[in-house]
């Protein structure tokens, strides 16, 4: 059994609009991360999967929930102030913009060497320079993009010195939400292969964030299905591919393109604007590691 | 058949794009340089005031009150005998440090005021935007003559002080929106969870966004404090006749316009407007080539 | 439900409003108070010097100086909220009367600048949009910025040099001549002369507002539609894009009361003009407390009057004032 890392039980999290709106973004979502995995978290826009990764960097402070890192309760403000650094330094997000997740009027050298500026770490490369440049070469850029804007540089190369930037502090978790969501399909393949081999090589753990299911099919090594805010299905991918027990994962299976046009075009849509899918229930394991959203049948 | 090819064929609903000329704009265009000539000079001279001054500017020479511009008193004197043509290097200096002071108190409270009022929780930021608002609304012109009041007779600092007080509340709604602007923005979220303190967000993130979007009022401040110092010691509330200034050289006008000595009112008001202008000027270029920039990002 | 939400509304905003009062006279009620300065001087004159401490105790006993600045602002409030604002110490008189006697000067003088001011700008704005860019529309504009570098008092003092002392046209101060009190012709010579510097001092700012505005509007889409229809020049620029930008300018200068009216107080001290502003003045120098209490008072509930009237008609024209607020507070709160 491998280690646990990130355990997360029963999380909500409500957004208040007004006193008489509020939306629930999270509802009662649980599952665990082990250490050296990488967990995808899929579902369309508005299911609540990036607010589960900004509960998690404690960006959002959930209405309930338990999330356990390490079994340190980050949720608890003194557990959290006595680990923060701890915390600081071993978790790390990637956004889904890069455009608007690096400042403007840095340089790359500086926003790579953010992160060790704040927390005084003697850079093992002598300077902050190096190290920067060093990680940018893990990344697959060459140290003559330094000293440029993130403006002059493209949607890829922006992604790819974001995560450059969440690698210098060498993390054990790193939480990408929708990492590749606003790149060309080229690039998309670029940077998950990137992340692949930061978890092959180094053992990082990812939450990896998408909806694109070929990539998270390709990636991760588990998958959770979120809908409206609720987790449906979590699975082992090779399962949740092959048999998918919710009805909303077999919608949203049924939508993967098949490299054949004539089986493509014959087979039946789904169209999700007049669904309504079940979102009662309980999360209950079927088989060993398959967990579904369903009526308790007892 | 009036019509020619070019009038058939000019399309509607295309949006006539001004050619621009070849080649990079240049950081000059449009530079004011007269403005820039014309303000180093004043300043400078008003450094180096005592290499300029033909006479002491603080003597009065009682026979020679209100002595029209001359071969000796090249601006004449004031009507307690006082030489304006050294007065005005002299107070000039008085006047321009007034400005350069009170804004920089004013810029320093405004950008704690405004990133606090910014980054705070709601509740915060509605009293804090309050009580600018309700601070706005008192005529800044009492404020000043309270503060005064308090420290008793005027000097440079303390009215410094009062004007810079005064000042700060434009700019700090301005970093406010700014900030407020950006807070939320993902490299702002991204450096927290990375562990960057209030401090380092605020000098690393948000005060290089919002500097020059201030930059403009920064200058428009040093000007309205200038004004603002020339308007109190006029109206006596500000320095007193001892302490040479252009607004205390012009606190002489009501008695000067009895004797009709338009020198005591038109020189040092001369200066005093030609300075503002220049500022002025700066400013609006400022302006313009930071919403230039911007609109290239 | 709707009438409901309108309630709540203005009741919030009345609320806003009584809070600011509130604040803005604890506020000058302790500065004032705090200042140093001998209150008795302003009402005993130069006797104060030759009176013997145990009278002076007495004096300030009677006027009620020596109890705690608290017990003083209430003992203030409970009157003024009967309608009592106390008596002026310099002139011995009751402040509404003396304010009473003044208040209409300051009202003609300010209200006629005002909307002088208002459709002057109006008019230069529309005038400046129209020739963009052409000789007409850089006139003004250098010109405009000129004169808003001018301080007030320098301008008006040039304008006395110039009309009164040199050329001999015009009365360089008060309201009326002796004698004249109620000759309209002798009132209004008097007031041509700092209604010229109101109305000057301000007018290139709010014609260059709404010169901006109307030109930001004619870069709107919608502009390029009523060409492709065939809509002249005029009836785009007066009908379509001065009917979009009015709303704006109408709050604009609800906000900028205070600088129209800060500017008129100087102007009447320079013109020895008796209206609100020399009498400020006065009373603060004088530390005429009671005088200084209502003065403030009606400047600031006037300002702040303004300020949200400004604020509710930019709500009104545009609801992304209200919704941006409503999604701030979904979001990330600082630790």
């Amino acid at each position: 059994m491998p280690e646990t890392l990130l355990d997360v039980e029963h999380l909500s999290h409500v957004f208040r609009l007004s006193k008489h709106a509020h939306i629930r973004a999270v509802d009662d979502v649980s599952f665990q991360l082990h250490r050296g995995e990488i967990l995808g978290l899929v579902g369309e826009s508005g299911s609540g999967k990036s607010t589960v990764a900004r509960c998690l960097m404690n960006i959002y402070q959930p209405t309930a929930g338990v999330i356990r890192y390490q079994g340190v309760n980050i949720l608890d403000r003194r557990e959290f102030a006595r680990n923060r650094k701890m915390l600081e330094t071993r978790r790390q997000i990637i956004f889904q913009d890069s455009a608007s997740s690096l400042n403007q009027r840095m340089k790359v050298a500086d926003i790579i060497a953010e992160p060790m500026h704040i927390h005084h770490i003697k850079p093992p490369r002598g300077s902050l320079r190096e190290e920067a440049a060093y990680q940018l070469k893990y990344v697959g850029m060459d140290a003559s993009y330094l000293d440029q804007y993130p403006s002059e540089l493209s949607g890829g190369q922006r992604q790819r010195v974001a995560i450059a930037r969440a690698l210098s502090m060498e993390p054990e978790l790193l939480v990408a939400d929708e990492p590749i969501a606003s790149l060309d399909v080229s690039i998309q393949a670029q940077i998950v292969n990137l992340f692949k081999h930061c978890n092959q090589e180094h053992g990082f753990s990812i939450l990896f964030i998408a909806h694109d299911l070929a990539m998270v099919e390709f990636l991760c090594h588990r998958v959770g299905v979120m809908y409206r805010g609720r987790m449906v299905e979590l699975a082992p991918t090779a399962e949740l591919f092959g048999d998918p027990r919710h009805a909303y994962t077999k919608a949203l299976l049924s939508a993967i393109p098949y490299p054949d046009p004539v089986i493509q075009k014959n087979r039946p849509r789904v169209d999700f604007e007049e669904l309504e899918f079940d979102r009662e229930g309980a999360f209950t394991e079927v088989t060993p590691g398959h967990f579904v959203l369903q009526e308790d049948r007892r | 058949m009036g019509l020619t090819d070019q009038e058939l064929f000019t399309p509607v609903g295309i949006r006539q794009i001004p050619e621009k000329p070849a080649g990079k704009q240049r950081w000059h265009h449009g530079f004011p340089w007269i403005s820039a000539a014309l303000m180093t000079i004043i300043v400078a001279c008003c450094m180096g005031a005592e290499l300029l001054m033909t006479k002491d500017p603080t003597f009065m020479d009682l026979q020679n009150c209100s002595v029209a511009p001359n071969a000796e008193f090249l601006f004449g004197t004031d009507t307690l005998g006082r030489d304006i043509f050294s007065g005005i290097w002299y107070g000039g200096r008085i006047s321009i440090t007034i400005g350069v002071l009170a804004t920089v108190i004013s810029t320093m409270i405004a950008v704690v005021y405004g990133a606090v009022s910014g980054v705070g929780p709601v509740w915060l930021d509605t009293l804090m935007m309050r009580f600018t608002e309700i601070f706005l609304s008192v005529p800044s012109l009492l404020i000043v003559l309270f503060l005064q009041a308090i420290w008793g007779e005027a000097n440079m600092l303390s009215l410094s002080v009062a004007i810079g007080v005064t000042g700060w509340a434009g700019i700090a709604k301005v970093i406010r929106t700014e900030v407020r602007q950006i807070r939320s923005s993902e490299y702002v979220l991204a450096s927290r969870c990375m562990g960057g303190r209030f401090f380092h967000v605020l000098r690393k993130h948000l005060a290089p966004n919002f500097l020059a979007s201030i930059m403009f009022m920064v200058i428009m401040n040093v000007r309205t404090a200038i004004s603002a110092e020339s308007t109190l010691s006029f109206m006596g509330m500000g320095l007193p006749l001892e302490i040479v200034s252009w607004g205390s050289m012009l606190s002489l006008a009501e008695k000067a316009l009895l004797t009709q000595s338009w020198w005591i009112i038109l020189i040092p008001g001369g200066f005093l407007v030609t300075l503002l202008m220049c500022i002025t000027n700066m400013g609006n270029y400022l302006r313009k080539a930071a919403n230039r920039k911007e609109s290239n990002l | 439900m709707m009438k409901q939400n309108l309630l709540l509304y203005w009741g919030k905003k009345a609320l806003v409003f009584l809070v600011s009062v509130m604040v803005l006279s604890v506020a000058v009620f302790y500065i004032s108070r705090l200042a140093p300065g001998d209150p008795l001087m302003s009402y005993y004159g130069e006797r104060t010097e030759k009176m013997s401490v145990e009278e002076k105790e007495a004096a300030r006993e009677k006027l009620g100086l020596n109890d705690p600045i608290h017990v003083q602002y209430v003992r203030w409030l409970q009157n003024a909220l009967k309608g009592d604002f106390g008596i002026s110490y310099k002139y011995k008189q009751d402040v509404t009367e003396v304010i009473g006697s003044r208040i209409g000067n300051t009202l003609i003088l300010g209200g006629i600048g005002f909307v002088l001011t208002f459709l002057g700008a109006l008019g230069l704005g529309i005038l400046c949009a129209w020739h963009e860019d052409k000789w007409p529309d850089q006139l003004l504009c250098k010109g405009g910025t000129l004169l808003s570098c001018i301080p007030e008092f320098w301008l008006s003092l040039v304008m006395i040099l110039v009309f009164s002392v040199t050329l001999q046209w015009l009365p360089s101060s008060g309201a009326y001549d002796v004698g004249h009190k109620h000759d309209i012709l002798n009132r209004a010579e008097h007031l041509i002369l700092p209604l010229t510097v109101v109305v000057l001092e301000h007018l290139w700012y709010y014609a260059y507002m709404i010169r901006n505005k109307l030109l930001e509007e004619t870069r709107a889409d919608y502009v390029l539609l009523g060409k492709a229809k065939g809509l002249s020049k005029k009836k785009i620029l007066l009908g379509h894009c001065l009917r979009n930008s009015l709303p704006s300018y109408i709050s604009l200068m609800a906000i900028s009361v205070p600088h129209v009216l800060g500017g008129t107080y100087i102007v009447e001290k320079v013109f020895s003009y008796p209206g609100i502003g020399t009498l400020s003045f006065e009373s603060a120098q004088y530390h005429d407390y009671n005088l200084l209490m209502v003065l403030c008072m009606l400047t600031g509930i006037v300002v702040i009057l303004g300020n949200l009237i400004g604020g509710i008609i930019n709500e009104r024209i545009d609801p992304r004032i209200k919704a941006a607020e409503v999604t701030e507070t979904s979001e990330v709160t600082w630790d």
